[in-house]
């Protein structure tokens, strides 16, 4: 650990001057600001209180389309426009990834490379949702089928939000700083999370109970979990900064 | 100037003359053969929507079959100018929010709408409701994949603004947040079927396209000007 850590000290001290943490801080308030946006678009789409269960018959999600045409494209086009909007948030921790006294800085590109992942997932689950909505007329089991990939993209792969916290706890882990970049539970908090998480992926089996996509584990646990995920690293990355400052 | 001559970059010319190839491919393909720009209309029958399909089958499919090598031209693309923007005074999170955001625009935003119009023409004698369905999904995942793009060009403008490197004028910065404005403008396209907000609408569609050409043509003027200006003694952080 010793030894990583001065290797780390030596190599910083050829690298270019520190920047300003003005990016940082606009990531983190951009993410705060799109957040709770997107927090109002989630209690106002009518699929989610409660959630749409999967044991619907083709004609009653036609109905359900029909009767809240409006609302469901109002909160799938706010998560359209907003959710990208926290990518600059999940940056911010891959460039404080790299400021960790780690071996290398590998893991710093895989959590980047998995985020690029979860987001694709989640924009494409939400322009399904919005195409069931364009017109909820059509053929009932082509809305169903839409509907069914909305949920089943949403809800069953998670495995980029695992990955990603998995990267995240190792390099945690690994960081040899005398004062590390996160507090060290970090790591432990991160696998909780990927571990609340997993369980979702029987999302696209189940049609009831709790590993459907409406249940308590796939539905509420999981973004119970990503929510409370969001919160403590928004604390931990605002320390994080701070701490940068006051180094530089 | 004579340090930025004797610097080599090649690495770097090579990347900026993927900008002209990749966009000129682009246009062939979306306006001149499969029919995408500008969108055919969102109000047509099932059975129209058929016929559309019927007439332009061979078009759409050598375009798409195309733009699946052409597409790759992106990646390059994301990568030149992350590398541009880490040559900026301002943390590399922006950098990397660039490459995370074009990466996923690539999918949804592009290469869903030629799935799908590539599904839609391999068996022409599928259900007319499918095939409609498969043209919704086209069209609107192309003209209505707005955050992966707004977000882009957010922080692509604050970049500029922020940088004191002078890689791009700042003046870019307000023809690029433009665009963020363009997005927004184009989320009716998931309510009209008719109209200037429709998906082939003067609003939703052919304001943002004619913004969207102004950028890229600055742009790509703009990062010719940066890979010039760069000098053999400038470190770039890894």
């Amino acid at each position: 650990m010793l030894a990583a850590a001065s290797l780390w000290l030596a190599s910083r001290s050829a690298s270019v001057p520190p920047m300003k943490a003005t990016a940082q801080w606009i990531s983190l308030w951009l993410a705060a600001f799109f957040g709770a946006v997107m927090l109002v678009a989630f209690l106002i789409f009518p699929g989610f209180f409660p959630p749409m269960s999967p044991d619907w018959s083709a004609q009653h999600v036609a109905d359900f389309y029909a009767h809240h045409a409006t609302l469901i494209r109002a909160s799938m086009v706010i998560f359209n426009l907003c959710g990208l909007m926290l990518v600059p948030f999940f940056m911010v921790i891959v460039y404080q990834m790299k400021r960790m006294a780690t071996p290398t800085q590998v893991l710093a590109y895989c959590y980047l490379s998995a985020a690029v992942s979860g987001f694709t997932l989640f924009a494409i689950a939400d322009l399904m949702w919005l195409i069931a909505a364009f017109r909820p007329l059509r053929d009932p089991q082509l809305v169903m089928l839409l509907n069914d990939l909305a949920w089943i993209i949403f809800t069953a792969p998670v495995g980029a939000i695992v990955a990603q916290n998995i990267c995240l706890a190792i390099a945690v882990r690994l960081d040899a700083r005398p004062v590390p970049v996160f507090p060290k539970w970090v790591g432990p908090f991160s696998l909780l999370i990927g571990a609340a998480i997993v369980p979702a992926c029987c999302g696209a089996i189940f049609r009831s109970g709790p590993l459907a996509w409406n249940g308590l584990i796939s539905f509420w646990l999981r973004i119970f979990a990503y929510g409370v995920y969001f919160v403590v690293m928004f604390v931990v990355l605002s320390k994080a900064i701070r701490r940068e400052a006051a180094e530089a | 100037m004579s340090e930025a001559a004797i610097a080599d970059k090649r690495d770097l010319w090579f990347c900026w003359w993927v900008l002209p190839f990749f966009y000129s491919f682009f246009g062939l393909i979306f306006v001149l053969l499969t029919r995408v720009m500008p969108p055919p209309s969102p109000h047509k029958t099932d059975a129209q929507i058929a016929t559309f399909f019927h007439s332009h089958t061979t078009t759409i499919q050598i375009g798409f079959a195309i733009l699946m090598v052409v597409i790759g031209g992106s990646g390059i693309l994301n990568g030149f100018v992350a590398y541009e923007m880490k040559r900026m005074s301002v943390n590399p999170a922006f950098a990397y929010t660039y490459i995370a955001t074009l990466a996923v625009g690539a999918i949804p935003g592009c290469l869903m709408c030629a799935f799908s119009f590539l599904a839609a023409t391999f068996r022409p004698d599928r259900n007319v409701h499918i095939i409609a369905m498969l043209y919704d999904v086209a069209l609107l995942t192309f003209v209505g994949s707005l955050g992966c793009f707004a977000t882009q060009y957010l922080v692509l403008g604050i970049a500029v603004l922020l940088d004191k490197n002078q890689i791009f004028p700042k003046w870019f910065a307000y023809v690029s947040f433009w665009n963020v404005i363009t997005e927004l403008l184009a989320a009716p396209v998931f309510v009209f079927k008719k109209g200037p907000f429709s998906w082939n609408g003067a609003i939703s569609f052919w304001e943002g396209t004619v913004i969207f050409v102004i950028y890229l043509n600055c742009f790509i003027l703009l990062l010719r000007k940066a890979v010039q200006s760069q000098g053999a003694t400038e470190v770039v952080a890894d």
